[in-house]
């Protein structure tokens, strides 16, 4: 007996060890992460305060970009967000909407609005992808820059490869056409594209911020504001977190593993050679980006990943939780293909900070963590069951965590009231301040529950999105 | 340190040591907690300043402009002099002399070039340069340059060989809107290469400040730099330099370098169509 009990002390000691050093481990590396990217942010945004980006405005050799919009029943917005990316603040660019076999009436409202028409558009395919049915532009000269591409259903990636094929521009900007861009966010975008010299920029990510409740004019938005849906108002303090606090690091070491599908820039000829998007994920644009930097250093190419901090990108976050769990199990299991296609990255020094850094992090605490938290969980009750559980530690070390969750949060409202203030409304900032003290009880046990589907998923080989219907945005009476 | 020590080896530091964490979590917050209202505070009351400075500000430059007043006469004004005093007022005045300057030209403009000189700004926006923060001489550059003091071309263009990029690009677009070609004769024997950005914003402050004198363009031809040379043949371009033309048809004749041959022999085509 006395032998079993020193067995489950033992246990207890290692399980509190493992626990608080995982803890431990993951806190300081957000903490490093933000103090990384808050000085990074401060020296961009001074450094930004003496550009001039009309030098790129009324320049003929400014990048040229071919921005590629996906579209799948997106009748709703369609004809609203396609004038929206035909006004932004850039000259060389062209629009390519491609309606991904939409099951609603998106084509017709392109033909109608545009006044599209068949065009025999000479391109030759790279990348193998679903039956073209036609290719149209519009008849009136003030549409000039919109290409509409009418395909067969095969999923977002193979949308976006369609894309990749037709753009005629070496520089392709991969968006969601329900996304409402700034105006001159082509102009941050392909800044970054002139700005290396001997090294090849492959790729420039923008941040993603929440428009849910946001005042959207004639595409565009005019005034930011803080959702009252408990749901969606944390996932602007999560994508703060995300955006301000992680991304900006990533980015100053150059071991950024995501762009966000909803806003990116990249070098066609290198995602091209580097295979396009594969339909073999959900996690398409986290794995296009892996895939292009492993084709880098494969192939010992100098390059480099920019990462534009300015919010230039505003969504739509999911405002039920039936909608919210399908994208999170979604990009769950896009982690995990990802990761998992590119296992020979993991701790490969031959993949240098990507090997050694950025793909161990995101294994260790993207995409394990859930997994973690969730066999914690059933050990502590476990432990409760048998009478072992210390209640004076279990709750300490609950509000150790806890403390720590709001400490992070208000440090993303600080870095956002120090960089762009994009929440002046004193109501909006103490609605996030609440939601800092809301989230880990209500909003993290969500998500670890959608990554755990996600693993399901995974195991049960479940394939594709699923439909993922969005409410559209609307505007605050 | 050293009890923390004791309880280490004595193996309950797990306690002591998650305690100690949350208290220095809650404290974080709370100072980050304060830290953002007196931000917030901060900006409402300097809006509000602003506001009612922009009020004083508007009045006086626009006597200023229309009346013929001097700053001599402004200077009268008890109120204005106690306003002037504020570093906070002389900021919002500096940012409306800038934004009203880049509206006006002629007699308007050089009232107001005038009014910065006789106000003392102009020596704010010198000692601007000798700051040891860059974006401090980033300022004080583009402030001088706003006026047309030419006298400060020759600091100005001693920075545009700085480090910093970014002042060395302000630099050079200040000098371009001084003293045009001049300022970029010194790239032909620049060794280092110019990327994209940096050449974009030469040409831009060439057309934007609408430099008349082109002489010595052709210079940039001749540098042992590729860089420099493509910035040139850009230059030409963007410009529609045809009397260059004759330099870029003779670097197509004598370069090895194929790419800069490709680039002139294109340049060549486009201005020769």
């Amino acid at each position: 007996m006395t032998f079993f009990n020193t067995e489950i002390t033992w246990f207890l000691d290692v399980y509190i060890l493992l626990i608080l050093g995982y803890a431990i481990l993951i806190m300081s590396s957000y903490l490093m992460l933000a103090y990384i990217s808050t000085k990074e942010l401060r020296k961009y945004l001074k450094r930004n305060s003496f550009v001039d980006y009309d030098v790129l405005l009324t320049s003929e050799f400014a990048p040229k970009l071919s921005l590629i919009a996906p579209a799948y029943n997106e009748g709703l917005t369609i004809e609203e967000n396609v004038k929206s990316l035909l006004s932004l603040n850039y000259n060389n660019y062209q629009v390519i909407v491609v309606n991904d076999g939409s099951k609603d009436n998106s084509m017709e409202i392109l033909t109608k609005t545009y006044d599209l028409v068949l065009t025999d558009l000479d391109f030759h395919p790279q990348i193998e992808t679903k039956k073209i049915r036609g290719i149209y532009t519009s008849r009136n000269a003030a549409f000039k820059k919109l290409i509409v591409v009418d395909k067969e259903n095969g999923g977002k990636a193979d949308a976006l490869n369609v894309g990749l094929n037709i753009a005629q521009n070496p520089y392709v900007v991969c968006i969601d056409v329900d996304c409402i861009l700034d105006k001159d966010s082509l102009l941050k975008l392909a800044k970054p594209f002139l700005e290396s010299y001997g090294k090849r920029i492959i790729a420039t990510g923008g941040v993603v911020r929440i428009a849910n409740q946001c005042v959207i004019k004639n595409g565009r938005l005019v005034e930011v504001n803080v959702p009252d849906v408990m749901l969606s108002r944390i996932q602007v303090l999560e994508y703060l977190r995300a955006f301000l606090l992680g991304r900006m690091a990533w980015g100053k070491l150059d071991g950024l593993l995501l762009i966000s599908g909803a806003f990116g820039a990249f070098d066609k000829e290198i995602a091209i050679l580097s295979g396009g998007y594969s339909t073999k994920t959900v996690g398409e644009d986290m794995e296009l980006i892996v895939r292009m930097r492993r084709y880098m250093l494969d192939n010992k190419l100098p390059y480099s990943v920019s990462y534009i901090p300015d919010p230039l990108c505003w969504t739509e976050a999911p405002e039920d939780f039936k909608i919210f769990k399908k994208q999170r199990s979604r990009w769950m299991r896009g982690t995990i293909e990802t990761l998992s296609i590119h296992r020979r990255m993991f701790l490969n020094p031959k993949y240098k900070l990507l090997g050694m850094l950025s793909v161990p992090y995101w294994t260790l605490f993207e995409f394990l963590a859930p997994g973690i938290e969730f066999i914690g969980l059933i050990i502590t009750a476990v432990f409760i069951i048998f009478g072992l559980l210390n209640w004076h530690f279990f709750f300490l070390l609950l509000f150790f965590v806890y403390s720590f969750a709001v400490l992070f949060s208000v440090i993303a409202l600080y870095s956002e009231e120090k960089t762009y203030h994009k929440y002046p409304k004193q109501a909006d900032f103490f609605k996030l301040l609440m939601a800092a003290f809301v989230e880990p009880f209500y909003f993290h046990p969500l998500t670890v529950y959608a990554a755990l589907v996600g693993y399901k998923e995974k195991i049960m080989g479940t394939k594709g999105w699923g439909e993922m219907t969005r409410k559209g945005f609307t505007k605050k009476e | 340190m050293t009890e923390f020590w004791e309880l280490y080896k004595n193996g309950q530091w797990e306690v002591p040591f998650l305690t100690f964490s949350i208290y220095l979590f809650l404290a974080g917050s709370l100072i980050l907690y304060l830290i953002i209202v007196a931000s917030r505070n901060g900006k409402i009351k300097k809006e509000r300043l602003s506001k009612e400075y922009s009020v004083v500000i508007d009045k006086v430059l626009s006597a200023v402009i229309f009346e013929n007043i001097s700053f001599a006469e402004v200077k009268k004004d008890k109120n204005f002099l106690v306003l002037f005093d504020t570093p906070f007022f002389r900021e919002v005045l500096m940012e409306s002399l800038i934004n009203l300057h880049k509206n006006y030209e002629g007699i308007y403009a050089q009232k107001l070039e005038q009014f910065y000189k006789d106000s003392g700004l102009i020596k704010s926006s010198f000692r601007k340069l000798k700051s040891l923060k860059w974006e401090v001489k980033c300022k004080g550059i583009t402030e001088l340059a706003e006026f047309n003091i030419k006298e400060a071309f020759d600091q100005i263009i001693a920075y545009s060989k700085a480090r910093k990029k970014t002042l060395k690009i302000v630099a050079l677009n200040a000098a371009i809107k001084l003293e045009g070609t001049e300022s970029i004769k010194y790239l032909v024997d620049h060794l280092d290469p110019i990327d994209d950005w940096m050449q974009l914003n030469i040409i831009g402050a060439f057309k934007k400040h609408d430099v008349g004198d082109r002489e010595g363009i052709e210079h940039l031809l001749e540098s042992q730099n590729t860089t420099v040379i493509a910035l040139g043949l850009k230059l030409i371009k963007e410009l529609k330099l045809t009397q260059k033309l004759p330099y870029v048809v003779q670097l197509a004749d004598n370069t090895s370098n194929t790419v800069i041959k490709y680039k002139a022999q294109s340049l060549l085509q486009t201005l020769t169509a």
